[in-house]
Parts: C-alpha cells; sequence; structure tokens
C-alpha cells in the first residue's frame, strides 16, 4: 500500500474513531440527564436528573459536599459538547486529546472506588450500573483505547495541503515505490 | 308414689347417665376449634409463621414490625435496604439518614422506609435484624435502631446486641422484646426445617429481602427513592445528606 492509501486508510479510521466515541460520549450524557420517574422532559426533569447524578458522583467519596453538585452539573453537558465536537472533526488534536483525560479521569475514579471496596453506581450511563470488574474492563480495555488511538492518530496523521478549486495541469511526476 | 318418683328419677338418671356416657366417648371426635387458637387482641393481628415444616406462632400480643418514619401521605418516600453490621449502612445511617429523619421526615417531606438486608458476610447481621425486628413489634424500632449502629463496632465483635438494646429501651419494654427473641437463640441465617421450629421474626426479614431481590439490591446500603408512586433508580451506597437535600427539595420543586 502506497503512502496516499496509508493516508487514506488513517483517516477513515480517524473518522470512525471519532464518530464512535463522540456517540459514546453523547450516550453517556443522555443517560445522565433524561428525565427519571416518569417525568417529561424539561428544565425541571433535567435539574432533577443531575441532582440525582450528583448522589452518584457524591457515593465515589472523593470530593466534599460542596464540590460535588458543581462538578455533576458540569460532567453531562461536557460530555454532551465532548460528543459534538468529536462528531464535527474540528481541531480533532484537542478535542481527542481532552477526551482521553476525560476518561482517563473516570477510570481513575473507578478503580479507586472499586479499590476501597464501594459498591456503587457507576454512573456512567446513568444510575443503574455498578463499579466492579466488567465495568472497569469496558472503559479500560475499550474506551480508553479508543480514545488513545484517536488522539495519537489525530497526531500522526498530517493533513495534505488543500486542493485549489481551479484545476492545475501539472505534468505528472514519476512515482517512486 | 315413692316408687313412681324413684322409677320417674331412675329413668332420668339412666338417662342422664346414657347421655354424659355418649358425650364422654363422642368428644374426641369434634375438632377442638378454639382450644389451641391463641387469643386475639383487638388491635393485633394473629400470624401464624411457617418454618419449613413445623409453624411458629407469633405472640399476639403484638402487630407487625413498624419500620417506617413519617407520614404515608409525604410526596416523597425513600426506601432504604440495610445490614445493621455494615459500615457503610452505618455511615449513612449517621451522616444522612439521622439528619433527614429530624428535617425531611419530621416537617412530612419524606416517609423513610427500613427494610432489612442482613448480607452472607456479616456474622451478626442477621441476629441484630431479628432484635431490631422485635423491637420494631413493641414500638422501639427507632431507639434499637439508633443503637445498633452506634454500638456497631462493639457487638460486632463479640455478638453482645442484646447489651445494647436492653441500654436503649425501657425495661417493661426490653422483657418483651426478649420474650419476642424466644426461639431465636440460632445465630444464624433463617432456621431450616431441619434445626427445628425457628424464629418467628425470620418471616419479617426475608419479606424484606424478597422486596430487595426484586430491584435487585446487591449490596447495601442501597436506597429507593419515588415520588407520586414513580420510582427512581435504586442508588447504592453513601450519600450525604447536603447532596440528598438538595435532590429531594428538586424532586419537591418539579
Amino acid at each position: 500500500m502506497n503512502e496516499n492509501g496509508r493516508s487514506k486508510l488513517g483517516r477513515n479510521l480517524l473518522l470512525v474513531g471519532r464518530i464512535a466515541l463522540g456517540v459514546i460520549f453523547l450516550i453517556a450524557a443522555y443517560q445522565k440527564m433524561k428525565p427519571q420517574g416518569g417525568m417529561s422532559w424539561g428544565l425541571a426533569s433535567i435539574k432533577t436528573s443531575l441532582a440525582l447524578f450528583a448522589m452518584g458522583v457524591d457515593s465515589y467519596q472523593m470530593l466534599p459536599p460542596w464540590a460535588v453538585s458543581p462538578l455533576a452539573h458540569f460532567i453531562p453537558p461536557f460530555e454532551l459538547f465532548l460528543g459534538l465536537w468529536l462528531l464535527s472533526g474540528i481541531a480533532l488534536r484537542l478535542s481527542s486529546l481532552i477526551s482521553t483525560l476525560a476518561i482517563g479521569v473516570f477510570i481513575t475514579a473507578m478503580f479507586s472506588a472499586y479499590e476501597r471496596g464501594l459498591t456503587i453506581s457507576c454512573g456512567c450511563f446513568g444510575p443503574g450500573e455498578h463499579v466492579g470488574p466488567l465495568t472497569l474492563m469496558r472503559d479500560s480495555l475499550l474506551f480508553l483505547p479508543l480514545a488513545l488511538a484517536l488522539t495519537i492518530g489525530s497526531f500522526w496523521i498530517r493533513r495534505k495541503p488543500r486542493e485549489s478549486a481551479a484545476p492545475e495541469t501539472v505534468a505528472p511526476t514519476p512515482r517512486t515505490n | 308414689m315413692r316408687r313412681k318418683t324413684c322409677g320417674t328419677l331412675g329413668a332420668a338418671a339412666e338417662f342422664l347417665a346414657i347421655a354424659l356416657l355418649a358425650l364422654g366417648l363422642a368428644r374426641p371426635a369434634f375438632p377442638q376449634a378454639n382450644a389451641a387458637a391463641p387469643k386475639t387482641s383487638p388491635t393485633a393481628s394473629n400470624h401464624l409463621r411457617t418454618t419449613g415444616t413445623t409453624t411458629s406462632t407469633v405472640s399476639p400480643a403484638f402487630g407487625p414490625p413498624v419500620k417506617t418514619y413519617g407520614s404515608k401521605n409525604a410526596p416523597i418516600t425513600m426506601e432504604v435496604f440495610t445490614d445493621y453490621q455494615c459500615p457503610s449502612c452505618r455511615n449513612l445511617f449517621e451522616q444522612t439518614l439521622r439528619p433527614l429523619i429530624n428535617e425531611y421526615v419530621a416537617s412530612g417531606k419524606v416517609y423513610l422506609i427500613h427494610h432489612d438486608f442482613p448480607l452472607p458476610m456479616h456474622r451478626y447481621g442477621y441476629e441484630a435484624a431479628r432484635w431490631a425486628n422485635a423491637a420494631a413489634r413493641v414500638g422501639q424500632f427507632g431507639n434499637v435502631e439508633a443503637a445498633l449502629y452506634d454500638h456497631q463496632d462493639a457487638w460486632g465483635a463479640d455478638g453482645n446486641i442484646a447489651k445494647y438494646v436492653e441500654d436503649a429501651v425501657p425495661a417493661a419494654d426490653f422483657k418483651r422484646i426478649e420474650k419476642l427473641m424466644q426461639g431465636c437463640e440460632d445465630r444464624s441465617t433463617p432456621t431450616s426445617a431441619a434445626q427445628g421450629p425457628g424464629c418467628a421474626l425470620d418471616s419479617y426479614i426475608e419479606q424484606d429481602r424478597a422486596i430487595g431481590l426484586q430491584i435487585p439490591v446487591q449490596s447495601t446500603p442501597t436506597y429507593v427513592i419515588s415520588r407520586k408512586g414513580q420510582k427512581l433508580p435504586a442508588g447504592t451506597g453513601v450519600v450525604s445528606w447536603p447532596i440528598l437535600k438538595q435532590f429531594f427539595d428538586s424532586l419537591l420543586s418539579s
């Protein structure tokens, strides 16, 4: 495969990767903010869902109460923004790097809770999912490598110069394999 | 005349004797409907609990255990599944449930229901639940629950739960609790048919566990919050009172 082929493959993989990671973040944000307990969509239901997520964050017992609520109200909208950012492909190096750091922080918190023997809800995709071997494996062997690969790939693949609107007639250059 | 009288009396006596004899012979054939049935007080219900193939009768003088705080009409209901020997459950009780009871339960905002969910790894957890249920049947659940959590480390080390229950309730109530604990000397999990009549209080604990398994409760503490009949996803672990209070406030304002 020549350099052009490798570059094209790399770009396609980057595309798939950022779409996959973007969708993961969007699903995570949706699960945390969707109405609970039979409520309908609205500001009040989102506020309640975020308050419920705050209880999940608090159960990690890593932060004082005054810090839990602001963080719990920040994470879901941040995930929503991150998901959309990844899907857009704009500044992919930066978005993928931030995604990797975010997932790294989440996994660290989960391992900390597991190591302390806390049987709590992960909070990764809303309530109901416990911190345990399965969630730890999923996040550290699937999500984190995906984000890392995306980050490394985005820095590795160099953009080609953009072609101009009017095609120029250029003499073909001899190819070297 | 005398002969007639005697004759008449004789016939009557014979008849009476035959009747008495007939009744004496026939009595075992009739079921003794109320002979073994315990008396029922007008305010309590009589329970028959079956443990394996034997039946134990719960004392009829006390009603079922009341392990709730507050009014059923409160807009929010919180059900908590705990093990008295679970350290996290103790933390939840001390840090969160106590202020919840003092503030939001007292003001009618929250109805708090306790369910027992003793875990196998806690040696005295099941026995502690028995004591709590016995106390709940005499109206002393709150005091005993607090005592169990306050002295968890102590009785968790040697299993001497009775001492702390006795200190938490009036003497007369402790005697009633002790009476309810008769048959519960086996400290293990629910007695099987092979072990004998068993502990009558186990049925209440098993009822709570059955409710928990439907959720399902996978660890303690686990809590389920409901509003207007709608149950929210179950939460696990310790949540601090300020955070829980914020959540209740958002529910009440929505």
